[in-house]
This record gives structure tokens, sequence and C-alpha cells, in this order.
């Protein structure tokens, strides 16, 4: 290597630095907070569990992170479902223009969150796309309001969102599949199911683990969707989190929220590293093989 | 049997190839809608359409806030892609071009900004800010991008890292040039299309970010924390309009970022035929 290693520390630590200053001090210190209390408008320095016990006897608030992981995890299941063929495709039948496939897949991604559920907004409302098609073909005689602000709406607009990150976890796992491990499968007899199950899915089981996390982590904190295109389905755990920081004022309980819900994905995310981390695919990405 | 096994395996190729046209069409179906709305000729963004205006565009242009909204994300994205890409370019030699002890630690510190929710990371960053006295503005902004835009850059930068011969910089090393002469010579010139496109990338992530911007911007407001308040009030075409106009703008950005990316791979392909 050209580079030794006093060099790569010299190169990585001012960008751990910057990480440190900028996220890992801020979470440490919203920790912090989140054994403080309000009192009237003032945040009072005694150290109490209380918040923690506020948020684990409120159904209310367990209800949300319980929605949150349950709205992770369905768009994660969606997501896959719908990526894996496409990964597949792009992996293993496009030759020329497999990259073309991929950056028109990121290209939506750059068109801004608000964009985008401005646009789904149109495409979802009562005289929107769908239900004005549905009137004029007669199928319907009433716009569907259900199809906007709604729990359904959210859902199809979080899989729009996070659709792509599936997609890139998986083709990636597929382009180091190798072929020749089917045909030899195929040369022994094996049928297309055997080889699916045996073969295929563990080999690409990493990239999906890997898709599926991301999805989760990154659905479990979306904001802006559910509170725009969800109604008064709208509220969740992130937006409660949000409202504690701003017009109900009690920073200690709303970091006491945010820090439960970041702890229970952190458990969920490095459960799922390890799973990657043990895998060859893990492994062989890791070591840049 | 009901078929040949050649006309199952063509049965599946169409399945397959339709599901593929469908999941794109999937993802293209809201921009072209807001596409044709920002041309229709009716105050209400809804069907049947009622002819062909370009009035949604010239208002657009025409209105002052937007348009300072407008200068407001400028000043917070070109610095913000530089930093970005910098600390991308850092990170990404340091995780393909040296051996750190560990990678894997930092790649996790990398990719934290990435997996925190974005609004517990931004309240996180809120509480640092007071507690501090900071006042919140254009360069608070700038840094709390850095950070969610930097996991982003990273990996563009190491993509192009990755396929560069690491021959060459031996080869260098054998005729006695020492790492910051490497550096010059050979992997900045071809890590030089990576970079631009690195930072395009990160202006277009800059100018639509809301999440953060929005807890940490105080006064001055770029134009994504101004189309929000817009949208949140109503759907309007000339939203339409700018969404197209800041689609259109983006697009051409990434196209071009992209292009030279494709550059990069074909002449760092060259030397290693």
């Amino acid at each position: 290597m050209a580079f030794a290693a006093d060099r790569g520390v010299r190169l990585a630590a001012p960008v751990a630095l910057v990480l440190v200053a900028g996220c890992v001090v801020p979470l440490a210190v919203l920790f912090v907070y989140s054994f403080f209390k309000v009192d009237f408008v003032a945040i009072v320095h005694d150290p109490t569990v209380k918040n923690y016990v506020r948020v684990a006897a409120s159904a209310t608030y367990r209800g949300l992170i319980g929605r949150a992981i349950l709205s992770g995890a369905i768009v994660a299941v969606i997501s896959a479902v719908i990526a894996y063929p496409v990964a597949w495709a792009i992996a293993k039948r496009v030759y020329l223009l497999k990259s073309a496939y991929l950056t028109l897949l990121l290209i939506p991604l750059y068109t801004g969150d608000l964009v985008r559920i401005f646009a789904w907004r149109v495409v979802l409302g009562s005289e929107g796309v769908i239900n004005s098609f549905l009137m004029w073909t007669g199928i319907v005689h009433e716009p569907i309001r259900a199809l906007l602000f709604s729990p359904f709406a959210t859902h199809v607009v979080l899989t729009y969102d996070y659709l792509p990150f599936m997609v890139m976890g998986l083709w990636l796992a597929f382009e180091s599949l190798d072929d020749r491990l089917l045909e030899a499968a195929r040369d022994l007899g094996a049928g297309e199911v055997t080889i699916f199950r045996r073969i295929v899915l563990p080999l690409t089981a990493p990239g999906l683990i890997a898709g599926a996390m991301m999805v989760f982590v990154l659905v479990v904190g979306d904001y802006l969707t559910p509170q725009l295109i969800g109604g008064s389905s709208g509220i969740t755990v992130i937006s409660a989190i949000n409202d504690l920081f701003g017009t109900a004022f009690d920073w200690p309980l709303g970091s006491a929220i945010a820090s439960s819900l970041l702890i229970i994905l952190g458990l969920l995310v490095t459960l799922a590293a390890l799973v990657v981390a043990r895998s060859t695919w893990g492994r062989s990405v890791v070591s840049g093989e | 049997m009901a078929g040949s096994p050649g006309s199952r395996v063509s049965i599946a190729r169409r399945l397959l190839w339709g599901h593929v046209g469908f999941v794109y069409a999937f993802m293209y179906l809201p921009v072209a809608v807001i596409a044709l709305f920002s041309f229709n000729a009716s105050k209400i963004v809804a069907f049947p359409l009622q002819g062909f205006t370009f009035d949604w565009y010239v208002k657009v242009l025409g209105d002052g806030r937007i348009l300072g909204g407008l200068g407001i994300t400028f000043l917070v994205a070109i610095p913000t892609a530089i930093l970005a890409t910098v600390l991308g370019a850092m990170a990404a030699l340091a995780l393909t071009r040296s051996t750190l002890k560990h990678p894997i630690a930092f790649a996790g510190l990398l990719f934290l900004p990435f997996l925190v929710p974005k609004v517990i990371l931004a309240v996180a960053q809120l509480i640092v800010l007071s507690e501090l006295g900071i006042t919140k503005g254009i360069t608070t902004v700038v840094l709390g991008q850095t950070l969610i835009i930097l996991p982003f850059t990273t990996l563009i930068v190491a993509s192009v890292l990755v396929r560069l011969d690491p021959r060459l910089e031996e080869a260098g090393a054998d005729l006695g040039a020492d790492s910051s002469q490497i550096f010059r010579r050979i992997l900045f010139p071809l890590m030089k299309n990576g970079l631009t496109a690195a930072f395009f990338i990160a202006f277009v992530l800059s100018s639509s970010e809301y999440v953060v911007t929005s807890f940490i911007s105080g006064r001055s407001q770029p134009l994504s924390i101004l189309v929000a308040s817009d949208f949140r009030f109503d759907l309007s075409p000339s939203l339409d309009a700018l969404a197209v106009l800041m689609v259109v703008a983006n697009l051409t950005i990434v196209a071009a970022g992209e292009l030279i990316r494709y550059r990069a791979r074909y002449n760092s392909a060259r030397p290693a035929d």
C-alpha cells in the first residue's frame, strides 16, 4: 500500500473528529438530557429516571414506538419482495446498460423529500390521478378518499421513498453471486425451486438483511411522509419527539423517548450487522475481494 | 405438460421485465404527474386538464421570496458540498488506501448520521447549540448538512478509488515518489472526476434537505423550507412549476456528475488494459 498506517490515521482523524463533535457528542448530550426534568420554563439539571418511567408507563408512547417498528418492518418486507426480482434482473440480465439502470433508479431520490411527497398528494388525492382515472372509467362513482391521508397512503409513499436502498443492497449481493454455483446445481439435477431455496436465497440473504435494515431504520426515522401523507394517522413517535422539542417544550421527556428509540434501533441494527458480518458475503465486502 | 420449457421460460422472462417496468414506472409516476400539472391552465391541481400554459413558471420566476430563498440555498449548498466532498475524500482514502486499526468502527461512525433518525439528530444538535449559546444560521446548517451528506460523498469517492489500479501507486513508490507526490501526481488526477461527481450530488442533497435544516436554520431560510411552508398551506400549480424547476436543475447536476464519473471509470479502466 502506498499509504502507511500513520497516513491513514491522519486522514481518518479529522473526519472522525467532525463526526464525534457533530453527531456523537450531541447524541450523548441528548442522552444526558433524558435524565433532567422541566420546571415551568426552565430545565432542572437534577438526575432522575422519571422520564423513562413515563415513557414505559404510557400506553401512548409505547404504542407509538411499537407502531413505528411495525411500519418499518412492513415497508422493509414489501420493498424486499418488490426489489428482489429487480435487483436480480439488473445484476444478471442487464449487461451494457447496468449503470444506467442503477442511476435511473436513484434519480427520484435526488428530487428531494418534499417534492416527492407533494407529487404523491397529487397522485392520491380525491381529485388526484388515480381517483380521476377510476371515476372516468366508471369503476367508482365517488372518489376513494382513503387513498390519501391514511396508513395505506403512508406505507405506499414510504415504500416509494426507500425502495432504491433495498434494490442497491440486493444488487450488491447478486453481483457477488457466482453463476457457476447455479450451473453446478443444475448439472447435479436440482430443480429451480431447490436452487433458489438452497443457493440463491442463502447467498443473497446478507444483502437482503442489509437492505431491510436500511429501509427499516429510515422508515422508523421518517418524519415528513406520515405527517404530510398520513393525515390523522400521521402521528408517529418521531412527530411526538418533534412536538416535545417544539410547542410542548419538554426536552427531557423528548430526549428520553428519542434515547429509548435509538437504543432499540441500535440493538436491532447491531444484531443484523452481526448476522451479515458472519456470512461470507459480509467478509468479502469488508476485505474488498 | 402445460407447455414446453421454452415457453415457460419466455413467460417468466416477460413477467420479470413487466415487473421491472412496473417498478420504474412507479418511481417516475409522481415526477411525471407534477410536470403535467405545471403546464395545466387551471388553478386547481386536479383532472380533467384545462389547457396548456407557461403562466405558473412565469409566476414562480418572478416571485422575490422564492428567489431570495434560492440565494440562501446556494449560500448553504456550495460550502456544504465542498466540505462534504473534502471530508468524504479523506474518509474514502483512509478506508481504501491505508490500513486503519478499526476500519469497521470508522465506517460505522461515518454511517451513523445516515442511520440516526434525522429529527433525533437535529434535536440533539439543537440542545448542544442552545447549551453553547450558538446562534442558528447558515454556518450551523452547513455543518449539520455536511454530517448527513458525508456518507454519500464517501461512497461516491470510494467507488472511484476501489476501481483504481493500486499498481499505479506502487509503480510511483518504486520510482521513488513519496506519499504526498503519489497523491498529487497519481491519485488526485485520477480521482478528480469522482470528486466533482461527489460535489454535484452533495449540492443536490443539500439543496433538497429539509428536516435538519428546518431545526437549525434560524431566520435564514433556504428554498426547501419556504416550499414546505407553502405546501402545508395548499397544493398550487406554481408549486408544481417550482418543483419541476428544482427537479430539472437537480437532474442536470446529477447527470453532469454521473457523466463525469463514467468518464472517470473509463479513464481509470484504460491503463489496466
